[in-house]
């Protein structure tokens, strides 16, 4: 009905003064409609699933057809109308006309097959990553949780093994993963990290601030490892170590949970303090102090200038 | 007069485990293990403080901060104090502008979890060494910047900065006030304002900045 109503339409173009490509191009968006109803549900449809043809309906693919079928008629419709009077003009006209309505057709099915192609590409990088990530976890999680079961009975070991795995899985979880020459961040945590491991105690590492370590910051980082060693042997309780990078100068605090010492008290042949502490970063143009009391928590407090800012 | 607490954490080790930590003082009056489950008991249990979890499954995928905006903001809403295993500084930083008035560890003490419940629940800021060391490197403390006056939200005034670093190094509120001759209220108020500008400033986009620097 509705192709008699059009076919009677044209017939009475003449009478209507209309210009010739209306009626074609009328006729091409209702039969490009008709062909892209059904699509939808293709496009939509979870871009995993491969199998687009099971998507569409019997009663759609006879849409899709009657549409194609539409669209053709269309362009037929405009090649036969008298909108001009060239023929390399209608030629061009024509044929453009067929590629732009090829094309339009099949501009869904195209999108979907991007999609598809996109969709499969982000598989396969999490597929990567979820293949690295197990890898990890095997060398490092279940090899400790073993070593941890065969272990049980010696406390130690297994609090020894427990704190190492859990920093080892924290770095690879939230941290940037720089070298101990890049970062001075990264030195001191590497050089706390051997003391919590040495001596079984537990260190909080605050660093404000990041550079290249530089021969003076090494300084500082060897004297604040020493410190730790001494508050670990020393001290009770948990050790905060906090570090700051100015402008010209680099300080580390290294403060232990007491009990505290008397420094006056301290023989002058222990060379433990003056000489791996004081005297490395006085090399260096630096200073570390000691502040301590019997009966308060000891800190160190260790500040070296940054040559390089020079 | 005792403190009462939600506890909310995916891992029923790690509740378990919060549970048993907390001092006499402190009462567990609900526990939750997602953001739904977190929601519905915070809404019935009325407690004062709220121990959350900064990761959490359900809700809308923010975790904390899911639940942060469904609970706070009205009135008797909770206090929350956060806490986390991860050392990732957008997510400290996100639960703190989100509205929680303190962030620890989970390698925390009983005493001193306990503490810091009873601390929040008074409305006072909890600081780790850990977001004090975020806080000085967001606000530009270490290069030399300071505010004039106490309202700049972007920048700390000297006070706060020392407060900070101190807090930083390890030392407790009582050992902050003994080492700056302050009263601890005067700690406690510095510290506070601190949180303040933490959640308002606008300072280089804080959450974003936090992303790309990370607390190392």
């Amino acid at each position: 009905m509705l192709a008699v109503a059009i076919v009677l339409l044209v017939g009475r173009t003449d009478e209507l003064h209309l210009p010739p490509w209306l009626i074609p191009l009328i006729v091409f968006i209702a039969g490009l409609a008709l062909a892209w109803s059904p699509l939808d549900a293709v496009v939509a449809a979870d871009a995993r699933r491969p199998d687009v043809v099971a998507l569409v309906s019997r009663e759609a693919w006879v849409r899709i057809l009657l549409g194609v079928f539409v669209v053709g008629f269309a362009v037929w419709l405009f090649a036969r109308s008298d909108f001009t009077d060239s023929r390399a003009v209608r030629i061009w006209a024509v044929g453009g006309a067929t590629v732009l309505a090829a094309v339009l057709l099949l501009a869904p099915w195209w999108l979907r097959l991007i999609r598809q192609v996109s969709v499969e590409r982000e598989r396969r990088v999490r597929e990567f990553e979820r293949a690295e990530i197990a890898a990890h976890l095997h060398d490092s999680v279940l090899q400790t949780l073993t070593l941890i079961r065969a272990k049980a009975d010696d406390p130690d070991a297994v609090a020894r093994l427990a704190r190492a795995q859990e920093r080892d899985l924290r770095s690879y979880l939230y941290q940037e993963r720089r070298s101990p020459a890049d970062s001075v961040a990264t030195a001191l945590a590497a050089a706390m990290s051997e003391v919590e491991d040495t001596h079984g105690v537990s260190i909080d590492v605050v660093s404000v601030g990041d550079a290249p370590t530089s021969e003076a910051l090494r300084a500082a980082v060897g004297a604040a490892r020493e410190a730790a060693t001494n508050a670990a042997r020393h001290g009770v309780g948990p050790i905060s170590v906090y570090a700051e990078l100015a402008a010209g100068r680099y300080q580390v605090f290294v403060r232990d949970g007491g009990p505290g010492f008397d420094p006056a008290a301290v023989p002058t042949d222990r060379l433990g303090i003056r000489n791996s502490i004081v005297g490395r970063v006085r090399r260096q143009g630096g200073d570390a102090e000691v502040h301590s009391a019997p009966g308060t928590r000891t800190e160190v407090a260790i500040t070296v200038a940054r040559e390089e800012e020079r | 007069m005792s403190i009462s607490v939600v506890i909310v954490d995916d891992h029923d080790v790690i509740r378990v485990g919060v549970r048993e930590s907390l001092e006499d003082d402190v009462e567990v009056i609900g526990e939750a293990k997602d953001v739904e489950s977190a929601i519905e008991a915070i809404r019935k249990a009325r407690p004062q403080v709220v121990i959350l979890d900064v990761h959490l499954p359900g809700g809308r995928g923010g975790g904390a901060l899911d639940v942060l905006a469904e609970v706070l903001g009205v009135p008797g809403a909770p206090r929350v104090l956060a806490l986390s295993v991860s050392d990732a500084a957008e997510d400290v930083v996100a639960v703190v502008r989100a509205g929680a008035r303190g962030y620890v560890t989970k390698s925390i003490s009983g005493p001193d979890l306990s503490d810091a419940v009873r601390r929040v629940a008074t409305g006072d800021a909890v600081f780790s060494p850990r977001l004090a060391g975020f806080v000085l490197d967001a606000f530009g403390a270490a290069g030399g910047e300071v505010a004039v006056v106490d309202e700049d939200l972007d920048k700390l005034t000297e006070r706060e900065q020392e407060v900070m670093r101190l807090i930083a190094r390890g030392y407790t509120y009582r050992e902050v006030g003994e080492k700056l001759f302050i009263s601890i209220k005067t700690v406690e108020t510095h510290v506070g304002k601190v949180l303040h500008k933490l959640q308002l400033s606008n300072r280089h986009e804080l959450a974003h900045w936090a992303a790309r620097r990370g607390i190392a």
